[in-house]
Formats: structure tokens, sequence, C-alpha cells
């Protein structure tokens, strides 16, 4: 794993927003390793806690804690589908079946520790994300980090094409 | 200011009752109703509150008849005027509904679970009321796999209840963050490292967690928490000088398993895998089991105690007449009580007519106790290592706590990790370094010249404490004046260590509050090994730090009685007490105590005993429970040594490398089979109690002294712990007040005064010697490098590890061998390259004395040019290399600074 320049200052400079306990500063650390890397792989683990000066598995129990943080790499495009009440209600769960027809995904094998699921050629991966902060425009997603809002099985298509 | 009691007064049921400052509502409720009132779960007494499981929930209200709130009682503070209300219906309704929840996903197999009986969620279940449990079957973790990877410690997660204990036991117990909740939710689960086996993980087998686990989700092989024993004892520790009070289970005449008392003042529910796994070897079968007497065909032959005895008294009486008391020796163990050392010196001084007695202490604090004796006044730690918690800063000189001590190591690493800043002064990057502020890694046998240094930046920065010195110290002006004539860029040249970071850390350590230095083997056992004692103790006087909580110099000694062994006289020039021996007054008071002469010739010390033996002045030695041949340096010196005595017996468990060469062998019990008293480093003299009876054939070696008393004619009453101990108060004046009974399960920290009233901290008003001594001494290479150094140019330096202990046949014979099974040769990186060497080569490790084999691991934990290696393993013998070099004050043997060379033997 090779951290670039530019990323190891952001993440020396995040640490100096840390001064009493480096143990804090575990969760920006994984924002930004995240972010450049697209996931948090074990050795992404390491080198925090070595970074951090701590135990491996102070960092993997952070890891594990917040469903934010991938464990295993995503697809090169990225879908987040909100679940949570209002989207839910306003048919997340029919945007998400579509979303999976439309980008050939199987996501039968999914579960807990592995909620991701891939397109066959690995261009898409979809996962079910808690509120993304937009009931009034619900149902809403992320691909990447953009926000798609009032989605219905007939829009979907016009959306993925985007990417 | 006396405290206004109202304002500390809760009330528990209705009934007032009083408080301390800073408890919680489960504190104050357990004392008023005792532990167990209200039930709890995720609260153990040795952990922080922790507030997870929500069992121990209580009513609580701010008046009376006020609105009632539910808190979780174990992390609530208590404060004045609260209505606590312990077992109200909606608490009892709360609690049961909480137990039945956590039981929807808990396999109910009590009948076979091996802590039926012991377990806290099956008593707090049948303390709530549950009579069955009223959600339906749903998912569950039911199936998760047991995990036996391990020699020592177990575990089945499907028996957890995900209460934290055993993380928190990790994490504030032991330091060692193995294990962590992965996960979240109804999906959480308790992993061991990166979701690997306790085999695979980074576990020390410290076992905390597995006592810590209320059920038997993590337990050990030893099913230490089951209720199968019959009787528990307490006792202490038979491996170092941290004196951990052990709670052993029998059943018959079989130790089934060991835990560590909650409440134990040393450890706390702590031990290391040593004290609460490494038992097995006691009844182990290559236990000697019958005294062996030597035949003229070279073999042994099985005897009676008798014929053994007779042998022994026929032969030294002999010798005697022959040679004079003078040719012979004893020299007892730091492995066996205060009793036992006390008889053999007895024994040796008083019936044999010899100073000739010495112990293993020679071969490490010596220079420790002999240092701080001209120092202060008195060769044993000045504080105490409770005095952890209240210390700013710490020094650790010279020793690697979290293996060689590893609960008071683990105590640091705390105290560490919560802030206290720390200095290492070691040529190895040990454990505790990477929590370190300061890691001084100096070139081995450059102690003084490091300390001047340290001296010299504490002065140049004006922080040394003048009105101390003033007050209570003598012969500043001469160390002052040596500080000053040194040149700081040579020093660091010699050390390694740049000079900059040693007036660093000399500032940290001058300037706090309160600091406290810990030192080891790696500061005693060197040419300059008595005068960098006297260094550290410098130190802390320059410093201003004696007398007072969380300071002075405390040395972590090595064996759990090796404090005790000296304070019984065990070395030649000082007697019970520490009585010099060549002082006519001395000589009287004891004559007079004994009905014998006694003997006014000077002792030899265990190395001279050695040349004298060569040299045929020494015909006779007795060993008590020392293995010299593998564990003093120069091997090949002591074998020699062993084989020129005309008469050699040898009390011991197993047939060790030295054993091989007695006339007579003794077969005697180990700790676990007798009573007596260990002292351990912090001078706390600490009960010892049989825990089951010798095992058959064997005696406890205090008993063999009295007997062999008795047959030279002495009249010595038969062994008792309590009788012998009385007789020590009776000479030894800082045992004064110490009784069997007055000591208690905690035992008593000496100085014991009448009543029994110990002593936490010395030195408190003035030194024991009245005014404390500086001295002042130049840096001198050490001897070995001078005379070798060009042909072998490495620098050996050794030591040991967490797993085994010494010459190892105690640990070897213990699960432990399954874990760490050889010694290994470290070497750094550009070295090992240089050689062709890679991690696991066989290597051949040579120096002027002689050769042995290894297998390499190449790490950058030594420097460069440095080599270094443990000596548990007689298939390895790494003594054969050790050389003769030896603190010039006391003879203690140089295992730090060999100069040796190596070579890949094959690929």
């Amino acid at each position: 794993m090779e951290i670039p320049a530019e990323l190891a200052a952001r993440i020396d400079e995040a640490i100096t927003h840390y001064p009493v306990s480096k143990r804090s500063a575990v969760l920006p650390v994984l924002h930004l390793l995240q972010e450049h890397f697209r996931f948090i792989s074990e050795e992404a683990v390491a080198w925090t806690a070595a970074k951090l000066g701590l135990e491996p598995i102070k960092v993997l129990e952070v890891v594990t804690f917040y469903p934010g943080f991938r464990q295993e790499a995503p697809g090169k495009v990225h879908i987040r589908v909100c679940r949570t009440l209002a989207c839910a209600m306003a048919g997340s769960y029919e945007v998400m079946n579509k979303f999976c027809e439309v980008a050939n995904i199987d996501r039968s094998h999914t579960s807990h520790h592995h909620p991701i699921a891939k397109s066959d050629d690995g261009k898409f991966s979809i996962e079910f994300v808690e509120c993304l902060a937009s009931c009034g425009s619900a149902p809403v997603c992320l691909v990447e980090d953009d926000l798609h809002e009032r989605l219905t099985t007939e829009n979907l298509g016009d959306v993925l094409a985007k990417y | 200011m006396s405290e206004d009691i109202s304002q500390l007064t809760a009330f528990i049921d209705g009934e007032p009752y009083f408080f301390k400052n800073g408890e919680t509502v489960l504190n104050v409720v357990d004392r008023h109703h005792g532990r167990g009132h209200v039930p709890t779960l995720c609260d153990a007494p040795q952990l922080k509150p922790y507030g997870a499981c929500r069992v121990c929930s209580v009513e609580v209200a701010m008046q009376a008849d006020g609105p009632r709130r539910v808190v979780a009682s174990c992390h609530t503070p208590i404060s004045a005027g609260m209505h606590i209300f312990t077992e109200s219906p909606k608490v009892r309704r709360l609690r049961k509904n909480i137990v039945e929840l956590v039981l929807t996903d808990h396999p109910l197999d009590c009948l076979t679970c091996e802590v039926s009986g012991n377990c806290e969620l099956q008593t707090v279940a049948a303390k709530v009321g549950i009579r069955g449990v009223r959600y339906p079957a749903g998912a569950n973790h039911l199936d998760r796999p047991k995990d036996h990877s391990h020699p020592y410690m177990t575990s089945e997660l499907s028996k957890c209840i995900n209460c934290s204990r055993c993380v928190r036991a990790c994490d504030e117990i032991q330091g060692q963050f193995v294990l962590s909740m992965h996960g979240r939710g109804f999906n959480a689960k308790i992993i061991k490292g990166l979701d690997q086996s306790f085999a695979d993980s980074s576990c020390v087998s410290c076992g905390a967690c597995a006592q810590a686990c209320p059920t038997s989700a993590i337990s050990d092989k030893f099913f230490s928490k089951s209720i199968e024993a019959t009787k528990k004892t307490r006792t202490v520790c038979t491996y170092c000088g941290v004196g951990c009070n052990l709670t052993v289970a029998t059943k018959g005449n079989e130790v089934l398993s060991i835990q560590a008392p909650v409440d134990a003042e040393v450890n706390h529910a702590h031990t290391c895998l040593k004290g609460r796994f490494a038992f097995k070897f006691y009844n182990h079968k290559d236990r000697l089991r019958k005294p062996l007497i030597r035949q003229a065909d070279g073999g042994f032959k099985e005897a009676t105690w008798d014929e053994a005895y007779d042998h022994i008294v026929t032969n030294l009486k002999r010798i005697i007449a022959d040679n004079g008391p003078q040719a012979v020796a004893g020299i007892s163990s730091a492995r066996c009580t205060n009793e036992e050392n006390y008889l053999m010196q007895k024994f040796i001084r008083h019936v044999i007519g010899t100073n000739n007695i010495d112990c293993c202490a020679r071969v490490c604090h010596s220079p420790t106790a002999w240092g701080m004796q001209k120092s202060f006044g008195t060769g044993a730690a000045t504080n105490s290592f409770e005095d952890i918690e209240f210390t700013k800063c710490i020094l650790v000189t010279g020793a690697n706590p979290t293996e060689g001590h590893p609960v008071t190591g683990a105590r640091l690493k705390q105290a560490v990790m919560k802030g206290t800043p720390l200095i290492v002064i070691d040529p190895r990057r040990i454990e505790i370094v990477p929590y370190a502020k300061y890691h001084l890694q100096l070139r081995p046998g450059t102690n003084v010249a490091l300390l001047n240094m340290f001296a010299r930046c504490i002065l140049d920065a004006g922080l040394v404490k003048k009105d101390f010195i003033e007050k209570r110290c003598e012969n500043w002006a001469e160390f002052e004046a040596g500080l000053r004539k040194l040149d700081l860029d040579e020093l660091e040249k010699i050390t390694g260590v740049n000079k900059e970071l040693v007036r660093a850390a000399a500032i940290e350590y001058a300037s706090a509050e309160a600091a406290m230095s810990f030192h080891g083997l790696g500061v005693t056992e060197h040419e300059q090994g008595a005068k960098t004692v006297m260094l550290i103790s410098n130190l802390a006087m320059m410093t201003g730090n004696i007398g007072r909580p969380g300071v002075g110099v405390n040395p972590l000694r090595g064996q759990n009685n090796v404090q005790g062994a000296a304070d019984m006289g065990c070395q030649p020039h000082q007697g019970a007490g520490y009585f010099e021996m060549n002082d006519l007054d001395v000589q009287k008071r004891y004559s007079e105590f004994y009905g014998t002469q006694t003997p006014s010739e000077p002792g030899w010390k265990i190395p001279q005993m050695f040349d004298n033996a060569i040299a045929g002045k020494l015909k006779a030695l007795w060993l008590m429970g020392e293995d010299v041949v593998q564990t003093d340096p120069d091997a090949h010196h002591v074998r020699h040594a062993m084989d020129s005595l005309e008469f050699l017996v040898v009390q011991e468990i197993f047939m060790t490398e030295t054993a091989k060469y007695a006339d007579v062998i003794l077969p005697a019990s180990s700790f676990l089979e007798k009573s007596g008293t260990f002292t351990n480093a912090e001078r706390r003299v600490q009960r010892v109690n049989a825990t089951v009876k010798p095992l058959e054939g064997t005696k406890p070696d205090g008993q063999i002294m009295c007997e062999i008393l008795q047959r030279f004619g002495f009249p010595q009453p038969d062994y008792t712990p309590d009788g012998v101990l009385a007789e020590i108060a009776q000479i030894v004046p800082f045992f004064k007040g110490a009784t069997w009974e007055n000591l208690g399960e905690q035992g008593l920290q000496w100085p014991i005064k009448e009543g029994g009233v110990d002593t936490q901290i010395m030195h408190l008003e003035q030194f024991s010697r009245g005014k404390g001594h500086f001295h002042y001494f130049d840096w001198k290479e050490s001897n070995e490098l001078v005379t070798n150094g060009k042909e072998f140019p490495f620098i050996l330096t050794t030591g040991r590890i967490l797993e085994h202990y010494n010459c190892g046949t105690m640990t070897r014979r213990t699960g432990n061998e399954q874990i760490v099974s050889k010694d290994l040769l470290a070497i750094n990186p550009v070295d090992a390259k240089a050689k062709s060497i890679n991690t696991g080569d066989t290597v051949k490790l040579f120096s002027a004395r002689g050769e042995v084999e290894l297998e390499a691991n190449v790490t950058d934990e030594v420097k460069p040019g440095i080599l270094y290696t443990t000596f548990h393993f007689p298939e390895a013998m790494v003594n054969n290399v050790t050389g003769q070099g030896c603190d010039a004050d006391t003879l203690c043997p140089e295992y730090k600074v060999v100069a040796a060379d190596v070579v890949r033997v094959n690929a």
C-alpha cells in the first residue's frame, strides 16, 4: 500500500486536531484512506494502527462498527441507496431491485458483514445505507458522491447513464 | 477541614448510609447489602465501571417520594440525598427481562458446562427469578466454533454475553489489546487479534480475560472457574520477584488450577502465564522422588533418606577433619523460602563453621544490595509497587519489565498509557519502548557513561535539589566535581546516544514532581554494576526523589525470594540481618545466639568457590536448588569446578545439569508443597502455604535442613514455618515484629516493627545509614571488550523472555514449552546481510570461551554490532559463550557484555 505524499500530508494534518489522544484520530484517518483507496483493506488497518501507535485491533473494531467503512473494494461506480423510513416508504426497495436489474447485480449473497454487491463486469456496486438526510426528496441515493433525488424505477436508467 | 457528614449521606432502601466521594451507587449498595444483592453481569471488581448490561439497574430519586429514574448503579456516581431503591417492582421486572433477552442467545447446557455452579449468568438468572424464556427462538449465535488452539487459553463464544469484561481485562489489566468487539448490534462478537485464534493472536496468556469472563466463553485448559476443587489455598508465586498472590485450587492431593485473588495488594487479580498456568511441573514424571547416591561405577543408586543423610554426614565430617571447615561451602536458593535460606546459612556458618555461604543474588542483584547499602544504608527497594499510581515520571534502566516482571510491567504500561512519561535506558528496543517518551539506546557496557551524562545534564539545567542534598546527603562536592569535568561529546561517542536526547530525558526526570526509578540486571550484570546502582541512587538523591510516595530507587528483583535470601544472611560477608561478619561484636552476638563458635575467616563468593574448587581448596559443596552449570557464566569453567569437587550435595526437584555432577541428590518439594515466607522486590514478606502434601519421597528444603542440623548434633527443633520465622524475628532486626499470624494474607513490608507495623516507603526522614552518600565514578571500558573485542567484534548481551524462567527446569516442563521451545539469537538486519544470515537460519555463536548453535532472528530491536539471546534451554547452553568478567565490587558476572562473533551454519 503506497500513500501518496499529498494524502500523507492530509493525514498528518488531521492527526494534529487530536493532541490528547491519538486514538481519537482513527476515524478521520480512516475516512481519508477510504476516500483515496475506496475501501479499508487489512493493510490500511495495520498502517493506521502503526501510524497512531495503536494495536491493529483498536482500528479494526472501529472499521467493523461503522457500516460506512467498506472492508472490500467496491465497483468503479459505487451506489448507496437509502433505506431509512422516508425512503423505504417512498419505494427505495423497488429502486434497489431496479438498479440491480439494470446494472446486472446479484444481491443474494450480501449479509451484515458483506453488504456490497457488484455487477459482473465490476463497473457498478451497490449497497443499502441509512439516512442520507434528504427525506423531503425521497427516495434518494448517492452515486459516488452525487446525490440523486426522487428516484423512480423509470428514471434510474438516466441516472446510471451519466456514469 | 472535616467533611459535613450530611453532605455525604444517601438513602438505600429508606435507610441513611454514609458514602465517600468518588463512589458509585453500586459501591455503596454492595457495602450496605453485600455484593450480589444487586445483580451484575458486566461489572467486575478488578475492572472499571462500564454500564453495558444494565442488569444492575436501580431506581433513584432525589426526594423520598419524588419522581424516580432508572439508572445503571455500576457507573452512576452517588450523591448526597439520593434515595436508591434496589428492589422496586419496576427494576425487578427490568432485570428479569434483560437476563431473559441475554438467554435467548445463550446455550442452556448448564449441566455439562465447566463453570456450572460458578457461572455469574447462572447465578444472576436464578436471582432474578427466570423460569423460562418468553421470547420465541430466533436468530442466534449458538453455532460459533470453539477455539482450543492455545496450550492454555480456550474460547467458546457461543456462551459470550457481550459484556466486554474480557476486552477490558486485556486493556485495563494486561494492556495487550488482543481482544475487542467486532461489528455492532446483534452481530457484535468478541475477536482475538485480527479475528484469529488464541494461538495465532498476540495473546501473552496472562489469563486475566478468562478470570474476568462471567461465563465460560473465555476460559482455560485447567477449568479454573469450575467448582470441582475441594480446597482453595492462598499462596505466593514461585517465579519472579513481583510476588504475586495465587489462589490454588486442589482436589485431594492434586493441583487443578490457579487464579489470582482480586484483593491481593501486589497483583490485583493479575498474574502472568508462568504464575497462573506454568504449574504442571510440580508432579511431572521427571521429578526426583528418591535420594540418590553416586556409586563407584559412576551411576546413581536410589537410597533411603537415612542412608543419604549418613553418607553426607560421614563425608562432610571427614572432609572437615582433613581440611578444616573452609573446605566446605554452600549455595542456597533464591527460589526457596526465607526459613529455608535462614536454616541453610545457619547450618553452613554455625554447624559446619565457615562463611562460605552464598546465593544466586550473587549472579543477579548483589551489586544492587551492595551499591544501595553504600548509598542509602539498605540494599532494597525504597518504595512499593503501589507507588506506580502516584509517580509523575518513570525511569527504567536495564530492565525488561513486561517480560521479566510481567505484572509490574503491565502496571507500568498502564501508568504510562494514562500519561506518566517513561524513560527507558536499554540497549534493546524492548516491548515497553513504543510507550516511552525517551529511549536511550546505549551500547552495552556504557551504563556509567550514560548515567554520568544524565546527571551532568541535570546539573547543567539547574535542577539539582540543593536543600535536600544539604539536609540529607554527604559527599556532593566530590560528585559535582566529577560531573563538571565530564566531556559530553566524548560520552556521546562512547554510549552512542545523542547528548540532547539524554538532556531532554534528564530534564524530564529531574523536573517531575515525583520520579520513580526501576532497574534490573541490565544494570547489575556488568563490570561496573554496583557503580551503576550507586549512580542511579545519586540521581534520586540529587533530585530529592527519596522518602515520598512515587519516588525512589526500585530494583526489580529477579527471583521470588532473592531479596529474602540476602536478608537471611546467604552471603559470605553478611549474616542474617545484614550484620558484617568481620565485626567481632557481631560474631559474639551470633555465637551467643546459636551456642556455637561463629566463623571469623572471610567466606567465598560463588565465583571464588568455583576457582577454589579447581585449585583444590574447596572439597565439598552443598547446593540447595541452584543449577550453576546452566545458569552461571562460562559453563566449561563451572563444569571443571564441579568435577574437581570431592563431594557435591544437591537438593533439587529435577535432575538438572548441575545435579548430574552430584554425589548425593536429595529430592526436594516444590513451592506448591511447602510452607514458609517469600520476600518480594518491595520488601513484602508474604506467607507461602502448602497447597498439597509433598510429592511422595520428597521433603521440603526446610525439613531437610532441620534434619541435617539434627544429624550434626545441633539442637534444632523439627521444621515449622512459624517456628523458624519466630527464630528469625529474634535475630534479624527488621523482622522483629513479624509473626506467622500478623503477616496476614497481604504480608508485611520490612522493616517490620514490633506489633507488626510495616514500612511502605523507606528513608522517610533520614537514610538508614544516616546521610545519603554520593559516589562519583568514571566510566571504564569492560575488560572483556578490551581483551577480546578485536577478535570477536560483536557485543552479545543476554536476558530472559516472558515464557521461560532461568534454567527452565520448571517452565520447560509445562505448556510454556509449546509456546516457546528454543533460544533465539537477535541480530540487526545490517549485520545479518553482511553475514548472509536470514531469520530461521542456524548460526554458530562463539567467543573466547566456546561456541553454541542457535536459530537466528533478524530484527532491528538490536542496533548493528549487538547480539542478544536468552539462556533458558540446555540444548543451546548459551553460557558456554559467556565469560568470567564480573562486577569489580561484588563479583556479579558480566552476562550483559560478551565479545562474540557469529557465522551462518546452514541455510
